[in-house]
């Protein structure tokens, strides 16, 4: 039981993680309709950065996550701006597969940059404590403190302010939402700008938790943000945020009683049953149509 | 030598390419499993024929199957594992669902191929694969890569022909017909899954009759050789040469593997950072696949479609 407890909480500090990358990967996917498989290189651009700005500013945790997520929000936007907006209109595989060729030139960008070696921060995990029935060190705490603030920025962003409205409007329909007055275009560039801040603090706190990292960082987390935002239902942020905390803990029990060198198979295991029986994700109703794939 | 050894590669990939691109150019099918089909057809063919093993080495079956029994062998344990990922992939996915669950299998399968030893010796591979049939032959080692490169060219030709043959059949109109509407095509009573999935199977052997070969190529395999990513390479080629044109398809191969090696010996290669040069050849084939997108979708040899002459 108390192995069980363990590996509840860990995944619930992956989950948290997860959680993050997930609902960036569902914003992009709501206003451009773009499975974005450079989405992984926004974590990595922005654990990177924070690995470069540490030693500038003499350790500090807030200071990293704040470049992590200022280096995430300028790759956001150039990236729309540079790729996807280019691939306007184009059919949804046309879009997939410049972006897969996006994240082979930025994965490898950051490999010339910073060497294909791993390298790690130097922050303090911090103690272990004992909450509750779970076991977490300082940053565990951190990650999930963290996580649910930023959600709930999110949240508070997409419900009570006009750029939440208008972003809500042109996820449904472009078009529509232009000709109603909405500023579409800068819409969607604010929205891939938070997408991109929100992936460039979560591919710092990943590279924290996980401890060292290299360049494929944040392709490998990239298949577990997918499973997380399907089983959610893409496109639909609040749902993303349950389907990653079910990913996440899904992955960690399976891990924790198998070998854990396996624990990402599970999580693909659980992506291809999604897919054939649950591809408009788990909380839709069957027969709902909640997404246009 | 040199150009024997850069001329082999890319022919072996050609006959890759093809299977490919029947599977995206003409079934219209993106996806991404492919070069675990190339990984396990060279993995099958070297437990195949290089013997037991010695401990610590460990791996599955180790016969000593003459060479070209233990590359039929290979393509048909190909063909079973397309089999399964196809029969699950096809049914009901398509475009981006597809990729994405052909990418989850395959990395799925990487994963286990790395980790579980017993199988192909986990993350350190097979080796031992040297020159089969080189004594029988009596040859040198240069005289059999010779011999070895005109075998593979021999074969791209066959494959080439066949795949040109297909490409103008019924079976290759229909599959065209099925990517541009399958819903049209399901209504004139085609069987969409059926042809797709014979598609599938089709490209999947020749994925592993290129890996048999490639096994030959390098004689030894292992996990760090057949990341998913390599894939993009030869959706690169495909792109380039013109997605559908069989023997566009084979030049763009040449050209973009050729056209590479040769310009990455150029390119600055810092002693002290071994990784600068392939991750910028990477860098350039990311970009490559992007332009072409944008620019020249059809590639530069576009698909010549056949016309209906109809009734004279």
């Amino acid at each position: 039981m108390t192995t069980f407890l363990i590996s509840v909480g860990i995944g619930l500090a992956t989950a948290a993680i997860l959680a993050l990358s997930a609902v960036a990967f569902t914003l992009e996917y709501a206003v451009s309709r773009v499975a974005n498989f450079a989405h992984g290189e926004l974590l990595t651009i922005g654990a990177y950065a924070a690995y470069s700005g540490q030693r500038l500013f003499h350790q500090n945790v807030v200071a990293a996550a704040l470049i992590a997520a200022a280096a995430g929000l300028v790759a956001g936007l150039l990236m729309n701006a540079g790729l996807i907006e280019q691939f306007r209109g184009r059919s949804a595989t046309t879009v997939f597969i410049a972006t897969l060729g996006a994240s082979l030139v930025l994965q490898n960008l950051v490999e010339m940059i910073y060497g294909a070696a791993n390298v790690s921060y130097s922050f303090s995990q911090g103690g272990l404590h004992h909450i509750g029935p779970f076991l977490w060190t300082t940053g565990n705490i951190e990650v999930i403190i963290s996580a649910l603030a930023v959600a709930g920025l999110i949240y508070l962003l997409l419900q009570r302010t006009r750029f939440g409205k208008a972003v809500r409007a042109v996820s449904q329909d472009r078009t529509l939402a232009q000709v109603s007055g909405i500023p579409a275009r800068r819409v969607v560039m604010g929205t891939w700008g938070l997408a991109g801040a929100i992936a460039g603090f979560a591919g710092f706190i990943l590279a924290d938790t996980i401890g060292t990292f290299g360049p494929q960082l944040g392709f490998s987390f990239l298949l577990l943000t997918i499973t997380a935002t399907v089983a959610g239902g893409i496109g639909r942020p609040y749902a993303t945020l349950g389907g990653a905390l079910l990913v996440g803990l899904v992955i960690q029990i399976a891990g924790t009683y198998t070998n854990s060198a396996y624990q990402l198979v599970w999580a693909f295991a659980l992506l291809v049953l999604l897919m054939l029986f649950r591809p408009n994700g788990l909380f839709v109703r069957r027969g709902a149509t909640a997404v246009r794939a | 030598m040199y150009w024997v050894s850069i001329v082999t590669e890319a022919a072996i990939f050609a006959i890759l390419a093809l299977g490919l691109d029947v599977v995206w150019g003409w079934a219209g099918d993106f996806d991404l499993a492919f070069y675990g089909y190339l990984a396990l057809g060279s993995y099958m063919t070297m437990v195949l024929t290089i013997g037991k093993p010695t401990p610590p080495v460990s791996y599955i079956l180790g016969y000593h199957l003459p060479y070209p029994v233990a590359l039929l062998l290979a393509v048909a344990a190909v063909v079973v594992l397309a089999a399964l990922i196809g029969a699950v992939a096809l049914r009901n996915l398509r475009e981006i669902y597809f990729a994405v669950t052909t990418l989850s299998a395959v990395s799925a399968l990487y994963l286990i191929v790395e980790n579980y030893t017993p199988l192909f010796d986990g993350y350190n591979g097979v080796y031992g694969l040297v020159n089969p049939g080189q004594t029988a032959l009596n040859l040198t080692y240069n005289g059999y890569r010779i011999v070895f490169l005109g075998v593979v060219l021999v074969l791209l030709a066959l494959v080439c022909l066949l795949v040109q043959r297909l490409s103008a059949s019924p079976f290759g109109r229909m599959l065209r017909s099925i990517r541009e509407d399958e819903h049209a095509a399901a209504a004139y009573g085609r069987g969409v899954f059926s042809a797709k999935y014979r598609a599938y199977l089709f490209g999947a052997a020749l994925a592993g009759l290129a890996g048999g070969l490639f096994a030959v190529f390098i004689s030894a395999f292992n996990p760090s050789a057949w990341t998913p990513q390599e894939l993009l390479v030869i959706y690169a080629a495909i792109l380039v040469g013109g997605r559908g044109n069989p023997l566009g398809v084979v030049a763009g191969v040449f050209g973009v593997y050729i056209g590479f090696i040769e310009l990455t010996r150029f390119l600055p290669a810092p002693s002290s950072r071994p990784e600068f040069g392939p991750a910028l050849r990477q860098v350039l084939i990311g970009l490559l696949i992007i332009l072409m997108l944008k620019f020249r979708p059809a590639g530069l040899f576009s698909e010549r479609l056949s016309r209906d002459r109809g009734p004279q």
